[in-house]
């Protein structure tokens, strides 16, 4: 599980321009790195300035076989400042899928699906003048310089930054709201079990549950905040007390009786979620979210899908896995939500693709709603998990596939 | 399509490095060799090493470029991973993706390669290879895909691309199929000499393409249940030697596996149907049978695997020698024997190229053995496996101890001309 790193994000990644050599003679993995040779090999491209057209450069980059070796070969090296097109087939070579284009580590522009045999594919930067790198992972010389001469054209230029930061600041305030919901849901719940309604303490337990579970990412970045929220049993330490959501579940749906030690678990789960605003607040004035953070956490919160709710584990007394299930897939298409408009600028394939399975999670997900259920959704009963689990893994697997890879298209660092 | 391709020959990037330092200076040993199986470095004049001639296992690669698939004459390697593929994809374009992504990741994976980083070098990039392959080199991997029946009913515009008469197998005698072992719109056959390597391949080739197909059912096979030219015969999970009168001649490839213009698909021609029955063997029963019943019920000895009217395995059977002092048509090799019912002599000359290997996976749900034969065979058509096998169904003394429990019959397309082209290019034009 990825979650938000409380502290700043730290990048190991190695410097793209000065590390090169090191880069191409770490032999990560069956020597599909290049070899100590691969500089010298044959660079047809022609250098040079593309020229404008369509109102746009063109640049057209040949994926093939040179010399038995994947290579990548742009027809220019270098075009004016402004929008750059970037038209890209693959011929033979098979090592390669994807070509991108590279500000320093930033990825500006890419496209998926370079694969021989298929049409030829393209994407369209707006670049200001300066030094960039076209990237061909797995072909035998990966990166390319790729200079672009002049000042912007526009002030669209780096675009994708501004898209960004709106993205995480609006993700902050939607955060910052689940809380407050979730801060009343609290002081509902804290009141129906201190009345002593079992009945009226379900329902309260129902509807708290999904505010927590949509930010779960945010909140499991808080290393003590979380455990003490949202333990389940089989995690808890010999020894150390067991509190939060989970044990409360257990006295309303299991026993069905409210004890002095149930309010107490009422009165901490209040507590803690007061905590819980206080450090999220922090993080929205500090504006401290970054869009990779986004991602992991979207991604994470499948991650939290498949490892607890579709087998049944987080809510194994009250059997709302689905209620959770559905709030988690919420929390995870609200973060991809806003990271979609810079997303849409780098990658747009993919962003269409995930967009697409995120309505067919959402389309099946409408199948287990119930009106009368507790929660909105269908009991999570052992019939039904033994007739569906498989069916739900294999829906939420398709949409974690895509989904994961957006991190490392908005990372920042 | 058998020959064999020292990886040495590849460029420097695709070399295999060897995680041992006494094989990583003995790389003119490697490249030397041509046979590439232990049983040819075994013939050899000059004794090898045991870590040389694990090495030249390692890195035996066949080429995957060529007139048929890999994985079908290929001799036989130890094991197998079998999937059968559902394809949840809406679009004809997403499945042209798929196929297209694996032929090129085919390509890499057959040489030894990685598909993508397994280590990339952003902080936040998903690993595209999922790496329990790296080091190991190509182990002889094959890749064979083949379209399921179901695959041209018309989702993705594929009806008029459909060959003449492929249809699923139909319901035959001694089946007790389960649905979820049954059918499938793609599959692979993995074939490799490590387990791993041929796991890798499909797990990877299952992952690039999770959002468009769905795994449907999976065999791991080990110890190669048939024999190519040049190899021992191995052994079933029953004892006896299987694949003994196996097709090896390229005159039989050519009459009895490789399809021509019959199937009316151009893209056919060259390929062949692949049969995949997963057969559950009653083991514990069989187990506490007599040996005198357990021969008859083959036709042949157990430890020699001779025809019962032979000496030798290799001792062509003769189905027509009597029983001295029985009845005319008591014959020494009982009628219904499995051998006399599949012999060629006895189904007008058919025959089909078994390229089957053995399973076995915990408890099944009554708490047997869950083991037995997970069945593959190459045909020019699906006819002469039904026709075989409406025979064996009916009267085989062996079905007493085993049940046809998965199946999937899947038309294999003609090997790739080379880098450029992929699987279903034909469907896409």
């Amino acid at each position: 599980m990825i979650s938000f790193a409380p502290r700043p994000f730290r990048s190991v990644a190695p410097a793209v321009l000065a590390g090169m050599a090191v880069l191409t003679l770490s032999l990560s993995a069956c020597g599909s790195a290049a070899t100590t040779n691969a500089g010298n090999a044959a660079d047809p491209a022609k250098g040079g300035t593309a020229s404008v057209s369509n109102g746009a450069a063109q640049i057209a980059v040949s994926v093939e076989k040179v010399d038995g070796e994947d290579s990548c070969v742009p027809n220019f090296t270098s075009a004016p400042a402004g929008p750059v097109t970037f038209t890209i087939a693959n011929k033979d070579a098979s090592g390669v899928s994807e070509v991108e284009l590279l500000s320093d580590k930033r990825i500006l522009g890419e496209r998926e699906n370079v694969i021989p045999g298929l049409k030829s594919v393209s994407f369209t930067v707006t670049l200001t003048g300066g030094e960039y790198q076209l990237y061909c992972p797995g072909a035998g010389k990966e990166y390319q310089p790729f200079s672009v001469s002049g000042a912007a054209a526009s002030a669209a230029a780096n675009g994708t930054s501004g898209l960004l930061k709106q993205g995480t600041d609006g993700y902050a305030k939607y955060v910052s709201g689940q809380v407050d919901s979730l801060v009343l849901a609290a002081a509902t719940l804290q009141a129906a079990v201190d009345s002593g309604d079992v009945t009226a303490s379900q329902k309260a337990y129902a509807e708290a549950r999904p505010f927590f579970e949509r930010i779960e990412p945010v909140a499991e970045s808080f290393p003590d905040l979380d455990p003490a929220l949202d333990l389940r049993v089989a995690d808890v330490e010999p020894g150390t007390e067991w509190t939060g959501f989970h044990p409360l579940e257990k006295d309303l749906f299991e026993a069905k009786a409210i004890t002095a030690s149930s309010k107490a678990l009422a009165a901490g789960i209040v507590k803690n979620v007061a905590t819980l605003k206080t450090l999220t607040a922090e993080l929205e004035t500090n504006a401290s979210y970054k869009p990779e953070e986004l991602a992991n956490g979207a991604s994470g919160l499948l991650e939290e899908v498949q490892s607890s709710k579709i087998t049944g584990e987080e809510e194994a007394y009250s059997k709302l896995d689905l209620v959770d299930f559905a709030a988690n897939i919420e929390g995870s298409q609200q973060a991809f939500e806003y990271l979609k408009p810079a997303l849409n600028e780098i990658d747009p394939a993919l962003t269409k693709q995930i967009s697409g399975q995120f309505e067919t999670v959402n389309t099946s997900l409408d199948g287990y709603k119930d009106a009368n259920a507790l929660g909105g959704f269908k009991a999570y009963t052992d019939e039904l998990k033994k007739s569906d689990a498989a069916k739900l893994t294999a829906l939420i697997q398709s949409l974690q596939a895509p989904l994961a890879k957006i991190a490392e298209k908005v990372a920042t660092v | 399509m058998t020959e064999i391709t020292p990886a040495a020959d590849k460029v420097s990037r695709r070399r295999f490095l060897s995680g041992s330092a006494a094989v990583a200076g003995a790389g003119g040993l490697v490249l030397g060799a041509a046979g590439g199986t232990a049983i040819a470095a075994a013939a050899a004049p000059e004794p090898v090493s045991e870590e040389v001639r694990m090495a030249e296992r390692a890195s035996l690669t066949y080429p995957f470029y060529g007139q048929h698939q890999g994985g079908i004459d290929t001799p036989p390697q130890d094991h197998l991973v079998f999937t059968a593929f559902d394809v949840t994809a809406l679009t004809a374009v997403e499945l042209q993706l798929v196929l297209a992504k694996w032929s090129a990741a085919m390509s890499e994976l057959t040489a030894g390669s990685p598909v993508g980083k397994v280590q990339p070098e952003r902080e936040q990039a998903i690993p595209v290879d999922t790496g329990e392959a790296t080091d190991m080199g190509p182990q002889g991997l094959t890749l064979t895909l083949g379209f399921g029946p179901s695959l041209f009913d018309g989702r993705f515009g594929l009806e008029k691309f459909k060959p003449v008469d492929f249809a699923d197998l139909p319901a035959m005698a001694g089946e007790s199929l389960d649905p979820a072992l049954t059918g499938g719109d793609l599959c692979i056959q993995a074939c490799a000499n490590d387990p791993q390597v041929a796991y890798h391949a499909v797990r990877n080739l299952a992952r690039m393409a999770r959002t468009s197909v769905r795994t449907k059912w999976t065999v791991l096979g080990f110890g190669r249940a048939s024999a190519g030219a040049e190899q021992a015969t191995p052994r079933n999970l029953m004892g006896f030697k299987d694949g003994t009168r196996n097709i090896q001649e390229p005159a039989d490839f050519s009459d009895q596996v490789w399809v021509g213009e019959e199937a009316g698909q151009p893209w056919m021609v060259g390929g062949s149907y692949l049969v995949a029955r997963k057969i559950h063997m009653l083991i514990e029963t069989w187990d506490e049978d007599p040996i005198g019943d357990q021969q008859t019920i083959f036709g042949r000895t157990k430890k020699e695997g001779a025809p019962l009217t032979g000496a030798k395995e290799h001792d062509v059977p003769d189905f027509h020698a009597a029983v001295a002092g029985g009845t005319a048509d008591e014959t020494v090799i009982a009628a219904d024997s499995h051998i006399a019912l599949a012999a060629h002599e006895n189904n007008n000359g058919t025959k089909i190229l078994r390229r089957g290997y053995n399973f076995t996976d915990g408890l099944d749900s009554v708490g047997r053995l869950d083991a037995g034969l997970m069945f593959l065979s190459f045909q020019r058509s699906p006819e002469q496996f039904i026709a075989l096998q409406r025979k064996l169904g009916k009267s085989d003394r062996l079905n007493e101890y085993i049940r046809h429990v998965g199946s999937g019959v899947f038309a294999v397309p003609a090997g790739l001309p080379a880098a450029g082209s992929y699987y279903g290019k034909e469907f896409f034009a």
